[in-house]
């Protein structure tokens, strides 16, 4: 029997290799999903279809997905450009939180009695985004200084920073931002600053114009541009890269610069789109499932920005899955890690290919026998 | 005199607390440095926690022995890590990547079991837990006794493991074996030792501790389960085996230190002191990225860690 397989030395590349091993992957995922909906007394099938009904194929629902989907592009998006240049970074979470609490704090100065007072939507925007962006830059720039100069580990660091933001907004929402009135929030923001619906009849606002934008922005900057070049060289070689006379520090800290100021944008659309003032337990893991939505769209900005639409619509259809039929919602959570743990084990199948008892081994690759490899 | 008094009711309440708090978080840490050694960088233990957190639960519910969800714990911290360690050495996949995914997985997984055993029950059921036993005579040593003699059986497990893992590590061909993986993935296959199974048992030790770790949180403090429950304490746990410099005595050292902050954190919350408490609560993220940032000198860690190895 294992004779019929030969094992390549390197995997297969080809767009049907790879388009098959992540097919596969998303199906078994499927299949254990299903198979966890049993005990609850459902039908998988049903399930699954309400489930994309909920998340794709109603217009509210739809709507859903996309604001969903905006905060996970934009942190997908940080994930590309941090990550492409070899910045194992995993702090979105907190850049997510204090762009969140810079955008609440500019957006209660331009309110009627703050400091700065009344602003045109058209002139507040662009500088809520300043705001926001220079925030989570030096957020997540303090740990790009500590890698790039002093040698730190980015991944500890930036995991850590993320409470230090939890923190940092629970004592806001209950010391200096608080709001008067029992539960730790801030004051709601002017409605003059809240992002527009896009959608008539849906909760879509405008954060998902905000994050198309900036996909092509980190598009044309990372694969299209100079700078975007030698950041990408630097995560493929950093000793080549530094051969070639790039200074792979400074790119580490541009890189940890546009992945802090991308995911912080995250907070800005979410406060200025959908909650409408600062709340403790604001985020509860996008900042993690946005590395994952960026992940399965293979670090590519249209790849992630699919994934996302994706993934937000799943979420959007477990959760009306959960209030309508009782079903757990953690089954999608479930199915949606597992997709992407899958799609990483697949590359192992890669190595593999069939091969008939007639033919000879072909060059590169090596024949399975009973006894294991070679 | 009385305020003497007061002071040393203080410290030794702080620091018996900042015992017990440390427990888990030793636990965990004293896992992930055979992990770490072997050169795997673990970061699903947090995930591995709350899988230990809710089997622990569960099963100690169901037969009401603290012990049986102890061992349903460590059962479920090896199962999760045998499939964590398939997809580090055999899939070569990249650690930081698996580990965050599957924190992911573990909460839902987590949650899915929590509800399909517990759905129907309304309001939250207490598990019979680990009850702190007096120590004879030693307990009764002024200040020490409190502090380190009025625990569960669990903690003073706890505390004889991290002896027993710096003689695994450093005293047993195991340990030696282990560590040449590390730090020398291809000298160490030249010499007869087989790297990828030496990584296997790295993340099944790690993966039994961790375990076994998130059910102290709930057989010796808590005695409920919630989905928060964990709460980053696995990523605490990552930190004190780099504060602790992958060696089991430093570890527990460090340990001590991020359970005095977080008791302290608790402390000065009821004597009402003017500090907001995110401050203190944020202390213990603060020391480690202090301690990460490089600005201490360089940690020296593993020579392979993270580094995947295919046998030519």
């Amino acid at each position: 029997m294992r004779k019929l397989i030969e094992r390549r030395t390197t995997p297969a590349a080809s767009f049907t290799a790879v388009a098959l091993a992540t097919g596969l992957s998303v199906v078994l995922a499927l299949v254990i999903g299903g198979l966890l909906f049993l005990p609850f007394g459902a039908n998988p099938f049903q399930a699954y279809g309400a489930l994309f009904e909920a998340g794709f194929a109603t217009w509210r629902g739809f709507g859903f997905t996309l604001v969903k989907a905006a905060p996970l592009i934009l942190i997908g998006l940080g994930t590309i450009c941090a990550w492409r240049t070899g910045f194992a970074y995993l702090g979105f979470e907190g850049c997510l939180l204090v762009g969140a609490a810079s955008a609440t704090w500019f957006s209660l100065q331009v309110a009627e009695g703050g400091a700065i007072g009344p602003l045109p939507f058209a002139v507040f925007l662009p500088l809520a985004v300043l705001v926001a962006m220079l925030t989570g830059a030096v957020w997540a720039g303090i740990v790009g200084l500590f890698k790039s100069r002093f040698g730190g580990n980015e991944v500890i660091t930036s995991l850590m920073m993320n409470y230090i933001a939890i923190f940092l907004v629970q004592y806001l929402v209950s010391g200096p931002l608080r709001a008067k009135g029992e539960l730790p929030a801030s004051p709601r923001l002017p409605q003059e600053t809240w992002l527009p619906v896009i959608l008539e009849g849906t909760r879509a606002h405008a954060g998902i114009l905000i994050a198309m934008v900036a996909a092509v922005a980190v598009w044309l900057l990372l694969l299209r541009s100079r700078v975007g070049y030698e950041l990408v060289v630097t995560g493929l070689n950093p000793k080549a890269a530094r051969y070639g006379g790039i200074n792979v520090g400074s790119r580490q800290i541009i890189a940890a610069l546009l992945a802090g100021g991308l995911a912080s944008l995250a907070g800005m659309v979410e406060v200025l789109g959908v909650h409408h003032r600062l709340v403790d337990g604001l985020s509860e893991g996008t900042g993690f499932i946005g590395i994952v939505t960026a992940l399965l769209g293979k670090l590519h900005p249209l790849g992630a920005v699919i994934a996302a639409l994706l993934y937000a619509g799943m979420s959007v259809g477990a959760d009306a899955m959960q209030r309508q039929a009782g079903l757990p919602a953690s089954v999608i959570f479930i199915v949606q890690s597992l997709i992407v743990l899958f799609v990483l084990a697949s590359d192992l199948l890669r190595y593999y290919a069939i091969r008939w008892p007639s033919t000879p081994c072909r060059p590169g690759r090596v024949i399975m026998t009973e006894a294991g490899r070679k | 005199m009385e305020s003497d008094l007061v002071l040393s009711t203080f410290l030794v309440a702080w620091l018996a607390a900042a015992v017990r708090l440390a427990g888990p978080l030793l636990l965990s840490a004293l896992g992930e440095i055979f992990a770490e050694r072997s050169g795997i960088l673990n970061v699903g233990i947090e995930g591995t926690m709350l899988i230990g957190a809710v089997a622990s639960y569960l099963v100690a519910l169901q037969t009401g022995s603290p012990v049986m969800g102890l061992l349903a714990a460590m059962l479920a911290g090896l199962a999760a890590s045998l499939f964590l360690a398939w997809m580090y050495v055999s899939v070569q996949a990249n650690q930081v990547v698996v580990g965050i995914i599957f924190n992911i997985l573990a909460l839902g997984l987590a949650s899915y079991f929590y509800r399909l055993f517990m759905g129907g029950v309304s309001g939250p059921q207490k598990i019979v837990m680990f009850e702190p036993i007096a120590i004879p005579f030693l307990s009764e040593i002024p200040l020490l006794g409190p502090i380190l003699f009025r625990h569960t059986v669990f903690l003073y497990a706890v505390m004889l493991l991290v002896p027993v893992a710096g003689f695994v590590l450093y005293r047993t061909k195991l340990g030696l074996r282990l560590r040449a993986v590390g730090e020398n993935p291809r000298a160490a296959s030249t010499a007869g030792i087989s790297v990828s199974a030496m990584r296997y048992v790295g993340v099944l030790i790690s993966g039994a501790a961790a375990g076994a770790a998130g059910s102290y949180l709930i057989l010796a403090q808590v005695g409920l389960f919630r989905e928060t429950i964990i709460a980053g304490q696995g990523f605490i746990a990552l930190a004190i085996v780099i504060f602790g410099r992958w060696n089991p005595y430093k570890a527990a050292l460090a340990a001590l230190v991020f359970g005095a902050a977080d008791a302290l954190q608790l402390s000065l919350q009821l004597f009402q002191v003017g500090l907001p408490p995110q401050l203190l609560l944020a202390l213990p993220y603060l020391l480690t990225v202090i301690a990460m940032s490089g600005l201490l000198g360089k940690a020296n860690q593993p020579d392979a860690l993270m580094m995947p190895y295919r046998r030519e």
